[in-house]
């Protein structure tokens, strides 16, 4: 869908009405988008498109995808739950996720960081070094 | 043996590997070159992107919920969704004296076959040029070997000279005569032991030129025994605008090492008209709001930037120089256009080239009226200062006199007569430099009247044979004026000998 300037700017400031404390509050999202489909405007599914892609970004940012190859011990998730939460404070949600290409060890992305400590990356790390 | 085991044993159980945190992004749109990358929330301007597979991308374009990447290489393996991650580092280039006599691409990679260049140095390809505190003026000259530039428009090591024409002018060539110029004086210091004389080092960019035309360059260049002290940067026609783009940039990276390292280098950028062409390219394909003819509204920070780091530094710096010699192909003889303009504002000067002249037959086909050089002439050596000061006034009047056919005065007709010898003493062949000294000597004959009893058609026969006479009988009296630089009043006795000598023979 061709996305216009104007568009992505509506869907950037109804993006930001959505925002509470620099967090994304659901109700208002919902209210947003059914305002946006009730108003019947020609540029309403732009808008919506553009809105759900800073949503899923804004998402992103929030969460943190760790995934190993095996199952994470209760307490060690925890404690990796805790050092997340320090680093980018109490509104990362956490989900863990099973990946057997990573053959050995942990990966763990929150939004563009990503903490690699698997044995695919070092391996892969020692392939370029080549 | 025990012993050792248990201690590798001991390094394996206590050793730990921190992960290390890396900025990632995936690539959510592709084509023509440019990647549009989501995330990357660290990436820097310029920074080096790694795209996976050997490929790499420059930030070029930083917007709110993504980065704007060219690609530098094959893009066709990439794919919407592919992992890109921040290096941290800055495009760079390797530099140094391993890269003369070779030809690279954009990146310093061996286009020539000759195997790997071993140089452990890199200097980034966009770099802040040298500050006001770090220059110094420009004082000692570039010798092209071309008469009618040594001798009208004079061009000072660190200066930014533009050559500006219409296609199949000559512009290359005098870029091309420049550089074997410098090869030859080069050779002859190393020849003669000259510790004092500044080597100069040569750079040509080729910037969207077809691949057979950067191939003639290079065999004229190696027939000449130029490479040695060359470079070749290529990013042909068929290399993509991220690399027509950036080339420039690279070649300046290059000469900068020279001049970093108290040596001088000259650069000459092919063409600048291409640049503009490739980055206005770039630019649609990142959707960057477009200006006049299309271009976006900084390519004139584009051109200024590549040129501003051409410069004369200080002793204290080192002493070094970086001379540039941008090209620019008109349309048609207009100057007046976006992109010439421009480089005309940001250089010390420009050679303007006629097509009209070049049909006639003056080769080079340099228009005197409208080329200049605004700090040259201080770094003119005082013996050419003193022969050809009047040059210039004398080709202006001999314009303005030339429109009037019949009935003139004796006076006016000898200033018209002056001036067509002078034409044909400027006319010269391609890539045959002459040496300055015997520069100074042919036009200090056309300034004595030697020349005046000479039928106009034979003037280039008599130039020819007179520079044969110099370079055969009297190398003492040629290196006497290179040597002195000054042409003293016992010099120019002996030029007044060795000059009747010659008319009294030649016939």
């Amino acid at each position: 869908m061709k996305v216009n300037k104007r568009a992505k700017r509506d869907a950037k400031q109804l993006f930001h009405l959505c925002l509470v404390n620099r967090l994304l509050a659901e109700n208002r999202v919902r209210h947003v988008v059914q305002r946006v489909v009730t108003a019947g405007r020609r540029d309403g599914p732009a808008i919506l498109s553009h809105f759900r892609r800073l949503l899923r970004l804004d998402r992103a940012r929030h969460t943190a995808i760790i995934e190993s190859v095996t199952v994470v011990p209760a307490d060690v998730q925890a404690a990796i739950e805790a050092g997340l939460m320090r680093r980018y404070g109490p509104h990362v949600t956490t989900t863990f996720a099973y990946r057997p290409a990573l053959i050995a060890g942990v990966r763990i992305q929150v939004g563009s960081d990503v903490y690699d400590g698997s044995v695919q990356a070092r391996l892969t790390a020692l392939e370029k070094s080549f | 043996m025990s012993n050792l085991l248990m201690e590798i044993e001991a390094q394996i159980a206590g050793a730990r590997t921190a992960a290390a945190r890396q900025n990632v992004g995936s690539i959510r749109e592709l084509g023509d070159g440019v990647a549009k990358i989501e995330g990357l929330t660290d990436a820097m301007l310029n920074e080096m992107i790694d795209l996976g597979d050997g490929v790499t991308g420059l930030v070029l374009n930083l917007e709110e919920t993504e980065v704007g990447v060219i690609i530098l290489g094959d893009y066709t393996q990439l794919k919407e969704g592919d992992e890109a991650r921040t290096t941290g580092k800055l495009l760079q280039v390797p530099v140094g004296k391993s890269l003369l006599g070779r030809v690279v691409n954009v990146l310093g990679q061996p286009l020539d076959g000759k195997g790997p260049i071993k140089s452990d140095i890199s200097y980034p390809v966009e770099k802040i040029a040298p500050g006001i505190m770090r220059r110094r003026s420009v004082d000692q000259p570039v010798q092209t070997g071309i008469m009618a530039i040594d001798a009208m428009i004079p061009i000072g090591r660190g200066q930014r000279e533009l050559i500006i024409g219409d296609r199949a002018t000559g512009k290359t060539t005098i870029c091309i005569d420049t550089i074997i110029s410098q090869a030859e004086l080069n050779k002859a210091a190393e020849a003669a032991g000259d510790s004092s004389y500044r080597p100069l080092y040569c750079i040509y960019v080729a910037i969207g030129q077809k691949q057979s035309t950067v191939a003639r360059v290079i065999a004229v260049l190696e027939e000449a025994g130029a490479m040695p002290y060359s470079i070749i940067v290529s990013s042909a026609a068929s290399d993509s605008a991220a690399n027509q783009y950036l080339v420039p940039f690279a070649g300046a990276a290059m000469g900068e090492w020279f001049m970093d390292n108290g040596m001088d280098a000259l650069i000459v950028y092919d063409d600048l008209s291409k640049h503009a062409v490739a980055y206005r390219q770039v630019s649609l394909v990142l959707k960057r709001p477009s200006g006049r003819e299309a271009y976006p509204g900084d390519v004139f920070y584009l051109h200024s930037r590549l040129l501003e780091r051409a410069a004369r530094v200080g002793e204290k710096y080192g002493n070094g120089s970086l001379t540039a010699l941008p090209i620019i192909e008109t349309q048609a003889g207009d100057v007046s256009a976006y992109v010439p303009t421009n480089v005309i504002s940001i250089t010390d000067g420009q050679i303007y080239l006629e097509t009209d002249l070049f049909y006639q037959g003056v080769r080079p086909a340099i228009s005197v009226g409208l080329s200049v050089s605004r700090v040259g002439s201080a770094a003119q050596l005082k013996a050419m200062k003193q022969v050809a000061g009047q040059l210039k006034g004398e080709l202006a009047q001999f314009r303005e006199l030339a429109q009037f056919g019949s009935d003139l005065d004796a006076k006016t007709q000898a200033q018209i007569d002056r001036g067509k010898r002078i034409m044909e003493i400027f006319k010269q062949t391609q890539y045959r430099p002459i040496p300055v000294e015997v520069q100074v000597a042919v036009i200090w004959a056309v300034q004595n009247g030697y020349v005046d009893r000479v039928p106009v058609p034979r003037v280039r026969a008599f130039q020819s044979t007179f520079m044969d006479f110099l370079v055969t009988r009297h190398v003492e009296l040629l290196a006497t004026i290179k040597r002195e630089h000054t042409l003293s009043d016992a010099l120019k006795a002996e030029l007044k000998t060795v000059a009747d000598a010659f008319t009294q023979t030649w016939t």
